[in-house]
């Protein structure tokens, strides 16, 4: 089963962030909890961790980009 | 429950690799810090460091430039400026408030007449005493803040607002540039640097609170990290945003155009276009070189000798 990872909303104010580093590749595996990748905004670097344990299919953005709120990010390939 | 741990390093690759381990160890309650830094810049997690100072002139001051893991932008650090950590479980949605706060009422019980300002300041008046940024991961969030008491405001000024080098067109982070003030100068009754870190502490860290310092098998972890990750070329250089530059004008008489690119902190395309330089020999030079000051300096020394110094600064 396919399951998108998006952009979240980390304040009431947040329109979008900066996805500024992949922590897995497409192809590799991951366990629930483990970080997928880091955004940034306003002075946050958050963590994103997999909610489900997969693979990771398809990267949607490339480091630098900036994401709105709620866009995919990613597709995590689950059981 | 909130508990400290003592650090007296200065070293500013060590300290950024303390508070790395320190949020990793202690993952109960909440942990308060106090440390210090003798003078570096210290840029954030996703920042161009071409674009945000003049590594030249940081070179020849012998500042060291450290990438730290909490997005935001460029500080400066000296002795006369006091860091803080704050340490708390993440609830829900990012919060400045609630890290800030606690920092806020505590400098106000010294007598600092500090407000906040913005999303994440800390000034007096309309001026910034202190700026702030964090990292969140693992359901925790560590929050860090400077706190200007002392600090080479002249300094500061030097390497953080001018030269802002425009010839890099990258993403990544841009620093915001604040007017800014030193807390010695707002005291109604003086205290020394020490007195305020002092004070500060028993404020945040109540006297019956755990006051730690680390074993030695836990310092050693913190000296591998220091060296292994802080100290890499790979995460101060090669985490650099992608970017294109260019940029031209007059070397050794000659009109001189630069333009290269760089991802992952490798170079490519490059182009010195330049009667007074080797083109096919700067481009065999540059391209898969790192993007590194070292490593520049190396290439200008081979490509012009004696006039390296003045090359670097058409390359950075």
């Amino acid at each position: 089963m396919e399951k998108e990872l998006t952009m979240p909303k980390l304040r009431p104010e947040m329109e979008n962030g900066v996805l500024c580093a992949w922590l897995k590749e497409e192809g590799d595996t991951v366990a629930a909890g483990e970080p997928l990748f880091e955004i940034e905004t306003d002075k946050v670097v958050n963590q994103i961790e997999a909610t489900e344990s997969g693979v990771l299919k398809k990267q949607l953005f490339e480091e630098g980009d900036t994401v709105n709120v709620e866009t995919p990010v990613a597709i995590l390939e689950t059981k | 429950m909130i508990l400290t741990v003592q650090n007296l390093s200065h070293d500013p690759f060590y300290n950024q690799a303390f508070e790395e381990f320190v949020f990793q160890t202690f993952r109960e309650g909440d942990v308060f810090l106090l440390w210090q830094n003798s003078p570096a810049v210290i840029v954030g997690s996703f920042q161009n460091i071409c674009r945000e100072v003049h590594v030249k002139t940081l070179r020849e001051l012998g500042i060291p430039i450290v990438r730290r893991m909490s997005g935001g932008g460029t500080v400066y650090h000296d002795l006369g400026n006091v860091n803080y950590t704050y340490i708390t479980r993440q609830e829900g949605l990012v919060d400045y408030d609630r890290c800030l706060q606690p920092v806020i009422d505590a400098l106000n019980d010294i007598g600092v007449p500090a407000r906040k300002n913005r999303t994440c300041d800390i000034a007096i008046g309309e001026q910034k005493i202190s700026g702030s940024a964090q990292r969140a991961a693992g359901g925790r969030v560590l929050h860090h803040g400077t706190l200007l008491f002392q600090s080479d405001l002249a300094v500061l000024d030097r390497i953080t607002t001018h030269h802002k080098n425009d010839c890099f067109q990258s993403k990544g982070t841009v620093s915001a540039i604040c007017p800014v003030t030193n807390i010695a100068d707002h005291l109604a009754s003086p205290m020394t640097l020490e007195d305020f870190r002092k004070r500060l502490l028993d404020r945040m860290v109540p006297p019956g609170s755990p006051r730690l310092t680390l074993t030695a098998e836990q310092e050693a972890e913190v000296c591998r990290l220091r060296d292994e990750k802080y100290h890499s070329w790979e995460w101060t250089w090669g985490r650099t945003p992608a970017f294109t530059y260019e940029k031209s004008g007059t070397f050794a008489g000659s009109p001189i155009r630069v333009a290269y690119q760089a991802k992952k902190g490798i170079v490519s395309d490059a182009v010195i276009d330049c009667d007074a330089v080797d083109g096919a020999e700067a481009a065999r030079l540059l391209n898969g070189a790192c993007l590194d000051p070292e490593c520049f300096d190396t290439i200008c020394r081979a490509l012009v000798g004696d006039r390296a110094e003045d090359l670097m600064d058409w390359l950075l």
